[in-house]
């Protein structure tokens, strides 16, 4: 029954957001008949898609309990790394590609170890990683004797091509590199061992330590994914824009977290899924370019998506509460 | 007894964050002993000033055990309004009432949205900040405030003993606030920050202290707002961007912890002046001051790395103790380490 009931609770929650992307598509589509055009409203996704990406595996770790506040200044750092190892070390692109995922994985790595082997709080160890890595990012640029503001541009036609194709004339690619990595993310998170270890971690993890699971170890791949995700979003940015510079990514922190949060993840773990943010990050990227077709400055374009975060999570919380008192009456009638 | 010596001051956070900052002081000094020159540390220290404010008024937060991440955006806005207030004429008591209230309504809106509604508060604060940061935007209508009055610049500049009149205000805020945390209402914070449940069972105000703890750092905020506008003479709708996260790293520097209860002001305004002075540091050792970020980020993960192992080292030491003192076995060094222990707490 209870499971029943929790499966009904969370594909309520996906509805929700389902409905709230389609009530976006149409109020847009009245306010702007182009934003209905296929060609727009697909290539929308070019402007959104590293806060699409990155969510995806930040969720996994926010549902350990968790916190990624880096995964923005690691879009940066690997993009970086592409422009310097493409152009200053003469590599193939794809090899320097594959590098800047090493590279984000490394950071992961090295900041998951500080919070799953030294046991600091999360947010800080984050926070220092998004100072270091985008500090990094900037030092490298320096040490490459690049120009901070230009970037490293001119990358060869075939990397270029590969976020900027569109199947059909309308679907770009990136919506199928979106479709994979949201394939790839459901797959890890619900239905491997690994997926279910990393929500146990999340609702009580000595419980999970003492059934001899290496909580902690997988509390650090959670940070190497997410980095990993953060450099494959660098990856995306730097060839659909076509120039590697160390500031991307610096202002995605706060959306990405929203993403989750909207998606219905617990910030305070154990719950969660990546449909929902997936649906979530749609939902939000969707606002923002529609309400800026609509004809809104961007700069004001936080206010809606900070106004309907605090109102989905605060009438979760009050649902949330109203529903443990009915349990509580239950339970109390019961036992009477 | 020097170990005994040693184990008492990193317990102390304040002093061990004191110790810091000498070191680090010195060290730059031995490479480039102009930066020791008593003009050039009082410059550092002024310079400081608005993330003292900001760090001193989010430590109430932080030992509350929650976060506050709208402070950046509060900053920016209180520093928007009054600026344009005080471009306008406006008597100046009027624009600092204004960017007071500003402070007031969003610490409100923070708090109750998490005691009310019952929103994590690092959510509601990440919304309260997109939509205040919206807000600067709306009311400046993008463009910079700027050709604000020479005499209000000019109050930024005003010294006494070399030490600036906005530091003194800091630096009495400070002091009024430590004395403050060591009242019972003070007190409060700790406790609910060390244990919430404890804290609502043994009849502690959970809700009144944390809406007025995040009601505090909104204010101290937008009162640094004030001093940024006389500071730099200029407002863009950027202002502040990111000083929440430099803030919440300063109080960390300073020893006080995320998960609450432990820390203290002195510590938060510490860390402030270490945050601050980076920048300035990189350039007296001939380094450009792009490497911020990097020496930053170390700087945080080394001594918050450090600062948890020797915390845990602690933990297992009682621990082992108590072990020992609870088995028979142990009674012979129990009593040894029982008195080891009283010294410990002397």
């Amino acid at each position: 029954m209870i499971n029943v009931s929790m499966v009904k609770k969370k594909i309520g929650w996906e509805l929700f957001l389902i409905a709230l992307l389609l009530l976006e598509v149409v109020v847009f589509g009245f306010a702007n008949p182009r934003f209905l055009r296929p060609q727009v409203l697909f290539g929308s996704i070019n402007d959104f898609i590293s806060i699409c990406v990155i969510s995806l595996f930040v969720t996994m770790v926010i549902i350990t309990g968790g916190m990624d506040i880096q995964a923005g200044s690691i879009v940066g750092l690997s993009s970086i790394i592409v422009g310097v190892m493409w152009k200053q070390a003469g590599m193939n692109i794809w090899v320097a590609c594959v590098f800047a995922v090493l590279g984000g994985m490394l950071c992961g790595l090295l900041s998951g170890f500080f919070i799953a082997y030294a046991k600091v709080q999360p947010m800080v160890v984050t926070l220092g990683g998004s100072f270091l890595y985008s500090g990094l990012a900037i030092s490298i640029t320096r040490i490459a004797k690049v120009e901070l503001y230009k970037g490293i541009s001119g990358f060869p036609e075939s990397f270029i091509q590969f976020s900027n194709i569109r199947f059909f004339g309308i679907f770009p690619s990136q919506i199928l590199i979106f479709i994979i990595m949201i394939l790839i993310a459901f797959i890890i998170l619900h239905c491997t061992k690994f997926g279910r270890y990393i929500y146990l971690c999340g609702i009580n993890q000595n419980a999970a330590e003492y059934s001899g699971i290496n909580t902690r170890f997988i509390i650090m791949l959670t940070y190497a994914l997410s980095g990993i995700g953060a450099a494959i979003a660098g990856i995306i940015l730097t060839s659909y824009l076509g120039t590697a510079k160390a500031d991307f990514g610096k202002e995605l922190t706060m959306p990405i977290v929203t993403a989750v949060v909207l998606g219905g993840t617990a910030i305070t773990g154990g719950k969660g899924s990546i449909v929902g943010t997936a649906l979530s990050s749609l939902v939000i990227g969707l606002m923002r370019f529609g309400l800026s077709m609509a004809g809104m400055k961007t700069q004001y374009l936080d206010i809606p998506v900070g106004i309907i975060l605090i109102i989905a999570v605060g009438l979760r919380g009050l649902n949330e509460l109203g529903l443990l008192s009915r349990f509580s009456l239950k339970s109390l009638r019961k036992n009477s | 007894m020097q170990s005994i010596d040693f184990k008492k001051i990193i317990k102390q956070r304040g002093v061990s964050s004191l110790f810091f900052v000498i070191i680090l002081f010195l060290l730059v000094g031995l490479i480039n002993p102009d930066f020791l020159q008593v003009s050039n540390l009082l410059l550092t220290l002024n310079a400081s000033v608005v993330f003292a404010l900001l760090s001193i008024g989010i430590s109430f937060v932080l030992f509350t055990g929650e976060i506050d991440v709208s402070i950046g955006a509060v900053l920016g806005f209180s520093a928007a309004v009054s600026a344009t207030l005080i471009r306008d004429g406006k008597p100046w008591a009027f624009a600092f009432l204004v960017a007071v209230f500003i402070g007031v309504v969003c610490g409100l809106i923070n708090g109750c949205g998490l005691m009310f509604f019952n929103i994590p508060s690092i959510i509601i604060t990440l919304g309260t900040n997109s939509i205040v940061r919206g807000l600067v935007y709306v009311y400046t209508g993008g463009r910079w405030v700027e050709n604000l009055p020479m005499e209000y610049k000019a109050l930024s500049q005003v010294t006494f003993c070399g030490i600036t009149l906005f530091y003194w205000i800091a630096l009495i805020i400070m002091l009024a606030g430590t004395f403050f945390l060591h009242t019972p209402a003070g007190r409060n914070f700790f406790a609910i920050g060390d244990n919430i449940d404890g804290a609502t069972l043994i009849g502690i105000p959970v809700k009144k202290t944390k809406i007025s703890a995040f009601v505090l750092s909104s204010v101290f905020a937008s009162v640094a707002g004030l001093m940024y506008v006389s500071r730099i003479g200029f407002v863009t709708p950027v202002a502040g961007n990111g000083y929440e996260m430099k803030a919440i790293a300063a109080c960390v520097l300073g020893g006080i912890s995320l998960s609450g209860g432990v820390g203290n002001l002195v510590g938060a305004v510490l860390g402030s002046i270490i945050m601050a002075s980076v920048g300035r540091i990189l350039v007296f050792m001939k380094f450009s001051s792009d490497y911020d970020g990097t020496i930053t980020g170390l700087l945080l993960i080394i001594i918050v790395v450090v600062d948890a192992l020797l915390q845990q080292h602690t933990i297992e030491k009682t621990r082992r103790l108590r072990l020992l003192a609870k088995t028979a076995q142990g009674s012979a060094q129990n009593s040894k380490n029982s008195e080891s222990d009283k010294k410990d707490g002397e």
